[in-house]
């Protein structure tokens, strides 16, 4: 980093350093001092045609675009004079002279930039007489995406977007002057696994998730960053989601997963796929504690846990590590997965000790790798060697099994794994999602996603990622660490430190 | 005995008040009966369950949705009112209208009258005018909580 040559200019009357060929904008949000700007994207390379980023440069007769500006030594740049006060505001009436204003039921509304910009420098009364230029309002332009050309200011940040980014380029800008349009070419629809990153991109609310339209507005969602569990890449994500009121009783809590900003993993994007995550926090999840032979619906999981825990003991203990066995996944964290090693390999000694994990599926090149689960580089670290089980050793020997995860089904059929429990007196199923083996399992336990706890993850690079809770969990469901946790005070075992990361 | 006294007081006391208000409404009403002007009226009951008083213009009882001409709600769902309410009473979803024009309509547009407070921040705050409080319906008494809560998309 040091060969990068550093250049002074003032922005603001303040002393500003920045890295040479770096614009007057991106100097500007180095030091604190926000630039209006819709067009420009640090992803891509500055276009300048939205014309909102004007400031004052000293020594220069016009205003210039602060975008499309490379800095220079000695450089004075104003952003807050008359001049550019007022070229800000001709530049909004300019947008809002042909934009629809139906905030009312632009899902954007609340995270739009126009309305920010228009609520901080432009504030006057609209005085066009002439109708508005009338456009087509909902065309669908591929995966899940809708365009309203009414309200497109034409950044092309989404056509750049997929001729730069995914390389696909499924969009363009059709016709001139105020007919310009944006629209895909002979209708072929945008159709990337990374179509969703248009939506986050989109300054206004030209174009919209279908998943998210109408579901709720912007301003009450809760946002809180995580990082995806969906592959082994580890993108940061943002979990958007709604906790209170307006929240009716059964809606979905979790509306939206969005990109979070990580230069090291996953630059400004996310995967559909991952997008789709948000799935995983809200459908199909596992509510309460199940116990198939107890018709008590209000079982805590202490008190289940308590049958678990009598059941483990009921093995004498030389006998443990050929008659316990305990089916764990990727998909945990790093301190969960310490807290089970010192759990079940090193307290109970335990001998089997097995890991099913997601099939792995196809990786497209760019975020979304083959690995289906965060954290296959943190089991190995943890000192396990995953490996899948053997359904009919396990039958043959096995007393107590303990399953985390239900994704033994990825790798057997049904009927063999049920074949193989009904061998096995006591099977304990602690899983996020209902699911087939819930009936053969003795007890259920609900688990959280990971969007719902906090711990580590290990990506494909070997890059350790922690993350906090983005998601407030129901009630009664638990995370692993809180069962390893209990079990081992249960069990009266050792497992030191709290913090085992 | 002092007590018995200063009991003997204060009952004397609220007699002279009641008999003042007595000879005075009296006093007006007869002036009344004669033609007689006065600054100020007699005092008057309504019976009110059969008699009613004509509301104030400005009132606010139950709430309604206005209707565009073609009978649909003109509510567009935009939830600036469940985002006012400050007695977090208004529950509104949001379904797809097929006109590209509207494109969103209420689903479903429930006021939970156990909470609400009458306060109007939602009439305030509706950009298209849709919602008032201007029914006149201030008998609002159910006998169950479910009874409270009222659609108005439904009505």
């Amino acid at each position: 980093m040091s060969e990068v040559k550093m250049v002074g200019l003032t922005i603001d009357g303040r002393t500003v350093r920045a890295a040479e060929g770096t614009n007057v904008l991106q100097a500007a949000e180095q030091a604190g001092i926000s630039i209006p700007h819709f067009c420009y994207h640090p992803a891509f390379e500055a276009e300048g045609n939205c014309r909102l980023c004007l400031v004052e440069i000293e020594g220069l007769p016009k205003l210039d675009l602060a975008c499309s500006t490379v800095v220079r030594e000695g450089m004075i740049v104003r952003t807050s004079t008359a001049p550019v006060l007022e070229a800000r505001k001709d530049v909004l009436e300019f947008l809002l002279a042909e934009h629809p204003l139906d905030c009312p039921i632009c899902d954007k509304a609340g995270e739009c930039k126009l309305q920010d910009y228009y609520d901080r420098h432009g504030l006057f009364p609209g005085w066009f007489l002439e109708a508005k230029e009338k456009r087509q309002k909902k065309i669908s332009i591929g995966k899940g995406l809708l365009l309203d050309r009414e309200r497109c200011i034409l950044c092309t940040r989404c056509v750049r977007y997929l001729r730069k980014v995914t390389g696909t380029g499924e969009l363009g800008v059709f016709e001139r002057g105020v007919r310009a349009e944006v629209g895909t070419y002979d209708d072929a629809p945008i159709d990337n696994n990374y179509s969703g990153n248009l939506v986050d991109i989109c300054p206004v609310g030209a174009i919209t998730d279908t998943d998210f339209r109408f579901k709720t507005r912007a301003w009450f969602l809760e946002k809180r960053p995580t990082v995806c569990p969906r592959c082994s890449r580890g993108c940061a994500v943002i979990v958007e989601s709604v906790s209170g009121y307006p929240l009716e009783e059964g809606e979905r809590r979790v509306f939206r997963i969005r990109a979070g900003e990580n230069p090291a993993v996953n630059g400004y994007w996310i995967c559909d796929f991952g997008r789709a995550g948000r799935r995983d926090i809200d459908e199909g999840r596992q509510e309460r504690v199940i116990k198939s032979a107890s018709p008590e619906s209000e079982l805590s999981w202490q008190k289940a846990l308590a049958d678990v825990m009598a059941r483990i003991r009921s093995v004498p203990g030389p006998e443990r590590a050929a008659k316990v066995a305990v089916i764990l996944n990727s998909r945990m964290t790093r301190e969960e997965l310490t807290l089970a090693k010192r759990l079940f390999a090193e307290g109970l000694s335990l001998d089997k000790i097995f890991f099913a994990d997601p099939k792995p599926g196809a990786a497209d090149g760019f975020l979304l790798t083959e690995e289906r689960v965060p954290n296959a580089r943190g089991v190995l670290q943890a000192g396990f060697s995953p490996r899948l089980p053997d359904l009919d050793a396990l039958a043959a020997s096995v007393e107590v099994l303990l399953v985390f995860g239900s994704h033994l089904l990825d790798h057997f059929s049904e009927e063999a794994v049920s074949r193989a429990l009904a061998k096995i007196p006591s099977k304990f199923l602690f899983s996020a999602h209902t699911g087939p083996l819930d009936r053969l399992a003795e007890i259920v336990f609900p688990l959280a996603v990971s969007a719902e706890k906090s711990g580590t993850y290990i990506n494909i690079d070997g890059l350790r990622q922690s993350f906090g809770r983005a998601a407030e969990p129901a009630p009664g469901v638990v995370s692993e660490h809180e069962i390893l946790g209990c079990l081992a005070a249960g069990l009266g075992l050792n497992v030191g430190e709290h913090d085992v990361r | 005995m002092l007590k018995g006294w200063l009991v003997l007081r204060e009952l004397l006391r609220g007699a002279a008040i009641t008999g003042r208000h007595f000879f005075a409404n009296m006093t007006f009403h007869t002036l009344k009966l004669f033609g007689i002007r006065a600054k100020r009226r007699g005092a008057v009951t309504i019976q009110y369950p059969e008699e009613r008083k004509a509301l104030s213009p400005r009132h606010r009882s139950l709430h309604r949705l206005r209707a565009r001409e073609d009978g649909k709600p003109s509510c567009v769902a935009c939830m600036l009112c469940v985002t006012v309410c400050p007695s977090e009473c208004l529950s509104v979803e949001a379904a797809e209208d097929d006109d590209p024009e509207i494109q969103k309509t209420p689903a479903r547009f429930v006021v939970d009258l156990n909470r609400c407070c009458f306060c109007g921040f939602c009439v305030e705050a509706c950009p298209v005018d849709a919602i008032r409080m201007d029914t006149g319906e201030i008998r609002l008494a159910a006998s169950t909580r479910a009874g409270l809560e009222i659609s108005l998309d439904k009505r």
